[in-house]
């Protein structure tokens, strides 16, 4: 008789076990992506406006997250965070504690940095493809910096930028499986802590892949449902139709 | 009643307008003729700040702005009063023809959305797309796009409307509607400032004619008196082009 080298059964049983954490990804993908997001956009508008001293600051930024490794940056995120905090107590005579702060917020600020620094690009490019005389339009009728800005350059940047920024949901997602290294324990840590019980590594792996794999195809689809939803000649027959009157 | 005093502007070693003065009354419909690079754009681009004067002041009855003192609050305010109907239309591209219209009444003038979707409505209905107010500029003709962006200017009620090369940019065929939009808005008493290369159409609708040149006013009048009878040797070069089209070529 052949060995049960692989357990085909097994595989589809730890995936149930697996997704318990699957909330852990979420909230890592989640939070880093809107905060990565925001931080990117004013990253971008530094650029864009060349603001002096904020802008040298962004760039070496964006060029130091560029040019080191995520899982490095997670590892000085990790041993950083702590001595900042002692080197505070030591000269403010105050007390935190190192050990109140969770370890999922060394990911999520290493996760959100990295994510700035990329998204910033992809930002700065959508804001530049919207053209100048739409703005020069919206500041004809009176409208302030902050109001163009809300109202006519971020909605249709938003939409050239979609496809991109969707690209690196998926990569942050898939990102977020080296929280492990800031033993935060999510679906790819789990699936060493089960494996090593029962010593069963590549059905454990094969159960995780398969997760991330559907994760990336159900974020590939609500993407290009959200592009369909923004399609002018859609949204036109929407509201010819009354299903919306005004958006 | 508005009041330009002194308006000049450069770009580096070029000087675009050279201390314009200007006064325009309510209900004038001036327009601003001259070769290109005279500075006939620059002087519209500059009375809303979109190009922002080196000296001069601008007075809309009691608001003067002195670029000297100019802030960000002044600059919005003195936008407020005017309205820009642009050469390339500039409408906004997400949005259909009744938001683009609602758009300033919202956001600008605060007003709540069922009386600014009246107005916009109304608006629209004026310039004859009451069958399109949910398209999409880019489902619209370039005649069509034009009249929603007038359609959007008139709506915000301003103090003079700016016409920039309204139909430079238009199809010879689309020229016509967008020309009775703008005369029936100037039949309706608007102030207007209209940069335009259509002579016969300025002949017929302007009250009132400035030829530019080199960012001076060489010849201020009547329509008649500005192309009958100019005064300036430049004028007159200028408007032989415009004569010679009107000649028939051969007669009988």
């Amino acid at each position: 008789m052949m060995p049960n080298l692989f357990d085909v059964e097994l595989v589809f049983e730890l995936i149930p076990k697996l997704l318990k954490y699957l909330p852990v990804t979420i909230e890592l993908t989640v939070i880093s992506m809107l905060a990565g997001l925001l931080l990117g956009l004013l990253l971008a508008i530094i650029k864009m406006k060349k603001i002096p001293v904020l802008y040298q600051i962004s760039v070496v930024f964006i060029s130091f997250i560029r040019g080191t490794p995520i899982l490095v940056q997670l590892y000085l995120s990790y041993a950083g965070i702590p001595l900042i905090l002692k080197y505070y107590n030591h000269f403010h005579e105050t007390s935190y504690n190192i050990n109140s702060i969770p370890a999922i917020f060394y990911v999520l600020l290493a996760l959100s940095l990295n994510e700035a620094a990329y998204n910033s690009e992809v930002i700065r490019a959508a804001l530049l493809s919207v053209d100048k005389g739409q703005t020069e339009a919206a500041h004809s009728l009176g409208m302030t910096y902050g109001q163009v800005m809300r109202r006519i350059v971020l909605p249709e940047a938003f939409i050239v930028a979609l496809p991109t920024l969707g690209n690196s949901l998926i990569g942050l997602m898939k990102g977020t499986s080296l929280a492990f290294v800031c033993s935060v324990v999510e679906m790819t840590a789990q699936s060493r802590i089960l494996a090593g019980n029962n010593l069963r590594f590549f059905e454990s792996y094969c159960a995780l892949a398969l997760i991330y794999w559907a994760m990336t195809i159900l974020i590939e689809r609500v993407i290009a449902l959200l592009e369909k939803r923004f399609d002018i000649d859609f949204k036109s027959l929407r509201k010819r139709k009354g299903d919306v009157i005004l958006d | 009643m508005i009041e330009i005093r002194g308006l000049t502007k450069s770009f580096r070693q070029h000087t675009v307008l050279d201390h314009i003065d200007l006064t325009i009354n309510k209900g004038e419909v001036v327009a601003v003729i001259g070769s290109s690079g005279a500075g006939k754009s620059t002087l519209l681009r500059t009375i809303n700040l979109l190009e922002i004067p080196d000296e001069g002041i601008i007075k809309f009855g009691d608001l003067e702005v002195d670029m000297a003192k100019r802030t960000k609050a002044l600059t919005l305010e003195l936008r407020k009063n005017t309205a820009m109907v642009f050469q390339q239309f500039n409408l906004f591209r997400q949005k259909t023809a009744i938001e683009n219209v609602m758009e300033g009444l919202i956001v600008v003038k605060k007003m709540p959305k069922e009386k600014a979707l009246h107005i916009a409505k109304m608006q629209l209905d004026r310039v004859g797309l009451s069958d399109r107010i949910h398209h999409y500029p880019k489902q619209l003709s370039g005649g069509q796009q034009q009249r929603v962006a007038i359609a959007r200017a008139l709506a915000m009620q301003p103090k003079i409307l700016l016409f920039d090369e309204p139909t430079s940019a238009l199809d010879p065929e689309l020229v016509g509607e967008v020309l009775d939009t703008i005369r029936k808005a100037a039949e309706e008493g608007n102030t207007m400032l209209l940069v335009s290369h259509e002579m016969s159409f300025v002949r017929k609708v302007a009250t009132r004619v400035l030829f530019l040149d080199q960012g001076a006013i060489v010849e201020d009048g009547t329509p008649e008196e500005v192309f009958l009878n100019p005064r300036s040797d430049r004028t007159k070069k200028f408007l032989t082009n415009y004569h010679g089209s009107q000649e028939p070529e051969f007669s009988i």
